[in-house]
């Protein structure tokens, strides 16, 4: 493995600015990036600093989008960037979805808040070899309705028959798409999976979301049927260096950065304090 | 031993020599030496070896430099003096840095003298099967080298010096018993109250990993100067501080003080990574001195192995 701390540099366009906060951007890299859905890059900003993002589409090799949350100094900074301008990148890091084992099989995607970025970036790569897998159904919970991410696209691809869709939200006055279009209910997003009707042992799941999702989901999963080493979990965690050497990211001795991010239930249920 | 006087020459025409020399307020720290140390183990230098092969702050890059290339320009070090332990610590660093380019740089010129030390009451190194690697190592029974530099150092002062195979074991100082159920009872040991009670003690100021010679953990920080130019940087860091995993958004992977307490321990007794499995603690007993509560971490060991017992 080799380790290089100099970022690469790379060129910041912005996407899509209509969620405040979670605005979606596009990442040109000068050098070839080859990157699978659920691995991570990190962002630099030079004098300011740098942060881990996970791509919400992988692009073409040389370029990736990424939903990045406003969420503390670095990514402030990059807000206040101008159109083109120049940032560092340092990646892949981790593991990424195991594609193959979702290959011919159903795939269930569980999302919550901003977890919905790097599931994005997963279902782009499932659209994108659509035969190849079975029926997709999205389950992605958000805290209130103008804060759901990929709205149009998911709606679009929901529309189009290629994949069945269900939002939740926590809190709403009024709930989206109480007539026509998807099933939008209040709640958190585990309660969707009370009467999904879905055949647990062709599916593969992917869940992303803050910890507390991992926390009910991934058992009741489980308690449903799948089978834990088909339960993909991807986790959050502070990371530095992406090379497993600066042990921020360390839980149960493993770490996350470069084992991870992604591991299965069967894993996880040997990592104390993972979930 | 004769012909010690020749080998700091031999060194000294090559390298920068360092190795510990205690100062007028009675601390052993590791220094640059003008002559060859008598006695050579003057006792365990306050921070380990580490300092000089991961420094407690290191630029990565600044925007006109482009990559550092460590050291470059000076000679690389000799570090003489340097007990088992602290060997077993750079052997512990090789392994997890190994990967690293401006540790395998830095480490590539190092040369080596270990030397027999005088264990005190603090140390508890483990029974050692061989010892850890050097180019030489002094004893009072002879010389022996670890490393074809280190025999050709021995041959070039006329040091009649074996291959540290033949060297006769090392006794341990003071024997650290583990149950084979060690790691299984730390694994169920969350709810201790060892951990909570000794964790109000703690004060979280770092000391313990500070002078680990084991304890590489890094931050990694940016500062731009007066002319505005960016440099990035990596300092020691510690898992005791509360931000050690804090992520944005404010959610705390290991926010109480317990959590990080058993989280060094777990480091210091199980390690991480590829290395699981293989203790990380290699005896000096410097967390127990350093320590200004009196925090032990072979008490917490025996506690958490004889199943909570204080």
């Amino acid at each position: 493995m080799k380790i290089d701390f100099r970022p690469t540099p790379a060129r910041l366009e912005t996407l899509d600015r209509r969620v405040p906060d979670h605005h979606v951007f596009r990442i040109h890299c000068s050098e070839a990036l080859p990157l699978r859905p659920g691995q991570f890059v990190e962002i630099s900003l030079a004098g300011i600093g740098a942060f881990p993002v996970s791509p919400a589409r992988c692009g073409d090799g040389y370029s990736f989008d990424s939903c990045i949350r406003r969420a503390g100094r670095v990514t402030d900074a990059l807000y206040r960037l101008p159109e083109g301008a120049g940032i560092g990148l340092r990646g892949p890091f981790g593991n990424g979805f195991p594609l193959a084992d979702f290959r011919g099989e159903d795939v269930l995607l569980i999302a919550g808040g901003l977890g919905m970025a790097p599931l994005q970036g997963l279902l782009q790569v499932l659209i994108e070899e659509r035969p190849a897998f079975g029926e997709i159904i999205l389950l992605y919970g958000s805290r209130d309705p103008e804060l759901l991410l990929f709205r149009d696209e998911l709606e679009k691809l929901a529309s189009q028959g290629q994949l069945r869709l269900r939002f939740s939200v926590d809190f709403a006055t009024e709930l989206p798409w109480a007539g026509e279009g998807p099933v939008c209910r209040l709640g958190l997003v585990g309660e969707l999976l009370s009467d999904l009707v879905f055949v647990p042992e062709r599916t593969v799941a992917a869940v992303c979301g803050p910890p507390v999702l991992y926390g009910c989901v991934l058992e009741e999963l489980a308690e449903l049927g799948m089978a834990p080493e088909r339960i993909f979990a991807t986790l959050e965690r502070r990371m530095k260096c992406g090379v497993g050497e600066c042990c921020h990211c360390v839980t149960a001795g493993r770490y996350i950065c470069r084992e991870g991010p992604v591991f299965s239930l069967t894993q996880l249920r040997g990592m104390e304090g993972a979930i | 031993m004769a012909g010690m006087a020749d080998l700091f020459d031999w060194l000294k025409q090559t390298h920068r020599v360092h190795g510990p020399l205690r100062g007028a307020d009675g601390i052993v720290r590791l220094g640059p030496l003008a002559a060859w140390p008598d006695p050579l183990f003057a006792g365990l230098p306050l921070l380990p070896p580490k300092k000089y092969l991961l420094p407690p702050r290191e630029t990565l890059w600044s925007e006109s430099d482009g990559h550092p290339e460590p050291e470059a320009n000076t000679r690389p070090l000799a570090l003489v003096g340097i007990a088992p332990c602290d060997l077993a610590g750079i052997a512990y660093l090789d392994r997890v840095l190994a990967d690293d380019p401006s540790y395998r740089s830095r480490r590539g010129g190092l040369f080596l003298v270990g030397c027999a030390c005088e264990p005190d009451q603090d140390c508890c190194c483990p029974p050692w099967s061989s010892l850890p690697p050097c180019d030489l190592f002094l004893t009072a029974a002879g010389a022996f080298f670890g490393s074809p530099a280190g025999r050709d150092g021995a041959a070039a002062v006329g040091l009649s010096a074996a291959p540290l195979t033949a060297m006769p074991a090392l006794l341990p100082s003071r024997t650290r018993e583990r149950s084979p159920e060690f790691a299984e009872r730390f694994a169920a040991s969350r709810e201790l109250p060892l951990w909570a009670e000794t964790a109000r003690r703690c004060l979280s100021c770092g000391a313990c990993s500070a002078v680990c010679p084991t304890c590489y953990c890094f931050d990694v920080v940016d500062r731009v100067d007066a002319g505005g130019e960016a440099t990035r940087s990596r300092i020691w860091d510690n898992c005791f501080f509360k931000s050690h995993a804090l992520v944005a958004g404010g959610h705390n992977f290991r926010p109480d003080r317990a959590e990080r307490l058993r989280f060094r321990c777990e480091h210091k007794w199980f390690g991480f990574g590829d290395d699981r499995g293989r203790a990380a603690c290699i005896g000096c007993g410097r967390c127990r001195r350093a320590c200004p509560v009196e925090i032990d971490i072979e008490v917490l060991a025996q506690g958490v192995d004889g199943g909570g017992a204080p």
